[in-house]
């Protein structure tokens, strides 16, 4: 049997490979979908198709528009779970490839679907085959990174999944620029936009697709040697997919990471209301926009941070300050909007945020920890449907609590208050579910040969 | 190999800051 480029065969790295090759591989992929992030970009612009500069009648609303990206996330979050296993079973490359497609195609069709003015094409295409590629893309370098940088897992998935949270500071701008660039008298440049950042994705995608290896079975770092007496959390064994998710451990990670990204999602969608709400008249829509910004930023310097942490305090540790910082930074933030502080105030986003991205970023090594990397990746992509449930918890939350309060009187200065105070008690069933992590049962490990 | 990993890298990190340095420009606004 042929062996072609796409399969795991050819991907084994020969001796003497630079091992530091691979996450520039996995920052082109991550760095591509994390554009997932800025499609927010896109919003205004979509329901203006008709009108070019005001919305028509015919013209979509905001509503219709928003479902776009929640279907990407729920794809995303599904494509994962689903899939993770195929994407051990293929190796990296393949799995970049299909993510590759999948992304850049979804851009292409929904360029059709503005074409035609079909809103059910760009569901299709952006939130279907767009979300497959989020989901895919966002596993697919995990495992191989893990076997890459067995002394450094934390800083090695830390440096692909930092990608992810840059994806957007690129894209924000670009998407900008492209529309800016296209813009004429009859149409507003979202067709012309989606079909170049389809090509450039694809293209850069590419990068990672062609320079991705995988360690030879027997490679070790030079100089590197297992722990013979592992860490309490450390395992030196294997857990398979199948069943993982059948031990208290898969359940209580779950819980970790869906209470940490409920609290900090939930606040990323209403950061910029909220800072104008609670210093009303000291802060501009204009100002509220670099707030986000600047919270993006320690979104994605938390990823590489915490997770690198983690390599030397522990997985176990790193939550255990997310959980208690995290209780302490939100419950004084009623406090910092009644002293009028807008430095602490922005100071405290920052941490928090750090820690949501830190959340993320630290999760693979923590698997890693638990199960062995034998199918760390399939796991991982299981694990993402916290993501999922989180990605509708936290907003809700945050939104529905907060419009409560002001239909029940409260200033909207103060309609926050609660909100963070119900966020400290997601972050203490997370400490909770942390707190109770235990080594995994040798009755769950894998007894057959691994690849 | 030195040569590809250097260009690898500045391939990544290239967008990458051009990202943050666009986001910092717009996150100067909230200082002033």
């Amino acid at each position: 049997m042929t062996t072609s480029f796409l399969d795991r065969e050819s991907t084994v790295a020969p001796p003497g490979f630079n091992r530091f090759l691979v996450p520039p591989a996995a920052l082109a992929v991550h760095l591509s979908i994390g554009q997932a992030y800025a499609f927010s970009t896109f919003n205004l612009p979509l329901t203006k198709l008709i009108g070019i500069t005001h919305s028509a009648p015919g013209d979509w609303d905001l509503k219709q528009v928003g479902w776009i990206f929640s279907i990407a996330i729920v794809f995303l979050g599904s494509s994962a779970a689903v899939f993770g296993r195929w994407v051990e079973r293929v190796g990296p490359r393949k799995s970049m490839f299909t993510a590759a497609l999948c992304f850049g195609s979804g851009f292409l069709l929904s360029a059709f679907g503005i074409h035609l003015h079909q809103l059910w094409l760009i569901y299709l295409g952006y939130g279907v085959l767009g979300g497959c590629g989020l989901g895919i893309g966002y596993i697919s370098p995990v495992s191989t990174l893990i076997k890459w940088f067995p002394d450094r897992p934390g800083m090695a998935t830390g440096m692909a999944i930092m990608g992810f949270g840059g994806g957007a500071l690129i894209a924000a701008p670009l998407s900008v620029m492209l529309m800016e660039h296209f813009k004429t008298a009859a149409s507003n440049g979202v067709l012309e936009t989606f079909v170049t950042m389809g090509v450039i994705y694809f293209m850069y995608m590419m990068i990672g697709v062609y320079s991705v290896r995988v360690p030879a079975a027997d490679w070790k770092p030079a100089g590197w040697v297992a722990p013979v007496q592992p860490k309490q959390l450390v395992t030196s064994a294997n857990v398979a997919v199948d069943m993982a998710w059948r031990t208290p451990q898969f359940w209580l990670l779950w819980g970790v990471l869906c209470m940490n990204v409920s609290a900090g999602i939930g606040v990323i969608g209403q950061a910029s209301p909220m800072i104008q709400e609670i210093f009303a008249g000291r802060v501009s829509p204009a100002v509220a926009a670099s707030f986000v910004g600047l919270i993006s930023l320690f979104n994605m310097a938390g990823r590489i941070f915490w997770a690198s942490t983690s390599d030397y305090i522990g997985r176990r540790n790193t939550y255990m300050i997310f959980f208690l910082l995290g209780i302490v930074l939100y419950s004084s933030v009623p406090t910092l909007g009644h002293l009028g502080s807008i430095p602490l105030f922005v100071a405290a986003f920052c941490i928090i945020l750090s820690m949501y991205g830190g959340g993320f970023a630290t999760i693979p090594a923590y698997l890693r920890d638990m199960f062995g990397t034998y199918q760390v990746g399939a796991i991982h992509g299981r694990l993402l449907t916290a993501w999922s449930v989180a990605g509708v918890l936290g907003p809700v939350l945050v939104n529905y609590i907060r419009q409560y309060q002001i239909d029940n009187g409260v200033p909207k200065a103060q309609a926050y208050s609660i909100t963070m105070y119900i966020m400290c008690g997601l972050l203490l069933i997370g400490f909770l579910c942390n707190f109770a992590m235990r080594p995994v049962k040798e009755k769950y490990h894998y007894r057959g040969s691994t690849p | 190999m030195k040569g590809r990993l250097v260009i690898l890298w500045v391939a990544v990190g290239i967008p990458l800051l051009w990202g943050v340095m666009k986001t910092l420009q717009n996150a100067m606004k909230l200082f002033h």
